[in-house]
């Protein structure tokens, strides 16, 4: 009785620690992106226009907004604040630069995501798309995980008792 | 005894049930408090964004401002030709292509440009300007005010004057404001230039001849015709390039 209690126990605090590395993680990578792209307004919505997806002036909106709700993202899982319902929108933004990123690949074009700033049109030849779905792909994962087992270290949510 | 015991029961129910509301109220509560700091954040970015990209242009630097200036004669504008800036006698000339609005080239100025004005002002080197514009109509409409101020004779200040202020939107208003900041003369000539967009056809016909030079990005500088890696660059290496360019 008391060892599958014990082995659940250090489960829970392994899951734990797991979600503490996924949301340092996550929300660092959210604000180095949010970051990278709100110093430079004009290549921001460029990137955004690239992807041939919205009309000019919701481009320009998105180009200058997203950055900053990257920042305000990536510092609340920092931070450890309402981890769940900030994972769970992190990751419909990813589910979003996933799809923007597969559309760009299927309409052939030839851009780069400006997930890190830069962005626009590339050659042919010097598109990474395959790298930046690899890469957005392993941040949903974490930030599914994070829905999933919200309960860290280091957070300023709640602890579960 | 049983009757006490049940009242017990039913008041620790009816406080776990307050406990689970009141978390529920704080969990609710906390996840609103969240959205509006994200809706916050979001609108103030936004803002401060639009504030940087509609606002006055500011004058350049004085510590970076040329005590003389370079090209102060007008000079024509041909199609397919780059704008030269500085004396057609300079022995080292160097080739920039670049796009007002592409940040790297605002990078590449504000490190390398004072020395390229200074090679510029000895008589040194003279620049072959090639302004690309392929990452919005701002780059365009720069591009345009760029040979407009050429002609007018301030293209040196003016060059200057627009990655100095590269975060802006290049609105008409703008560019013709920036000439009077630079300490250019905002004549109705050159106005009528700016808005107008009177060299569009010059801008397309400099995207065109870049294309054709086989050069794909933006800055990329050649000096006396051999491309200079401008990743690797220093100033001082920048310098040395230019004194060996000279004396050969």
């Amino acid at each position: 009785m008391s060892v599958p209690l014990a082995t659940e126990a250090r489960r829970a605090a392994a899951a734990r620690w797991i979600s503490t590395g996924a949301r340092l993680v996550l929300g660092g990578v959210f604000v180095v992106a949010g970051a990278l792209k709100a110093v430079d307004p004009q290549s921001s919505v460029a990137a955004v226009s690239a992807y041939q997806l919205l009309p000019a002036s919701l481009a320009t909106i998105v180009g200058w907004g997203l950055p900053f709700a990257e920042i305000a993202l990536g510092l609340l899982l920092l931070a450890g604040i309402a981890t769940r319902a900030v994972a769970a929108v992190a990751g419909m933004l990813l589910v979003i630069f996933i799809a923007g990123v597969v559309s760009a690949a299927a309409r052939g074009l030839s851009i780069d995501c400006g997930c890190f700033g830069g962005g626009g049109q590339v050659d042919p030849g010097d598109t990474a798309y395959g790298i930046e779905l690899v890469r957005d792909v392993g941040l949903l994962l974490l930030a599914a995980w994070l829905v999933w087992k919200p309960q860290s270290r280091f957070a300023l949510d709640r602890s579960p008792q | 005894m049983s009757s006490s015991k049940n009242v017990n029961a039913r008041e620790r129910a009816r406080l776990a049930a307050e406990q689970a509301a009141a978390r529920k109220r704080d969990r609710r509560i906390l996840i609103a408090v969240v959205a509006g700091f994200v809706l916050v954040v979001v609108a103030a970015g936004i803002g401060f964004q639009a504030w940087r990209t509609y606002r006055s242009p500011s004058a350049v630097p004085s510590s970076s401002v040329p005590s003389s200036s370079v090209s102060a004669s007008p000079a024509t504008i041909v199609t397919g030709q780059p704008i030269v800036l500085g004396s057609s006698q300079a022995p080292t000339t160097i080739t920039l292509y670049e796009d007002f609005h592409c940040p790297h080239c605002a990078d590449f100025e504000e490190q390398f440009g004072p020395i390229i004005t200074q090679a510029q002002e000895s008589g040194a080197a003279r620049v072959e300007l090639y302004p690309m514009a392929f990452i919005d109509e701002g780059s365009v409409a720069a591009a345009n005010a760029m040979a407009c101020a050429t002609e007018a004779g301030f293209g040196q200040a003016y060059y200057r004057g627009l990655f100095a202020n590269h975060t802006l939107q290049w609105s008409d208003p703008q560019l013709i404001e920036l000439a009077a900041k630079i300490g250019g003369s905002s004549t109705e000539a050159f106005q009528t230039c700016v808005t107008s967009k009177a060299h569009a056809d010059w801008v397309s016909s400099i995207d065109a001849a870049a294309e054709k030079n086989g050069v794909a990005q933006t800055p990329t500088m050649l000096i006396n015709g051999k491309s200079v890696d401008i990743a690797n660059l220093t100033p001082d290496a920048l310098k040395a390039t230019i004194t060996n360019a000279t004396q050969r």
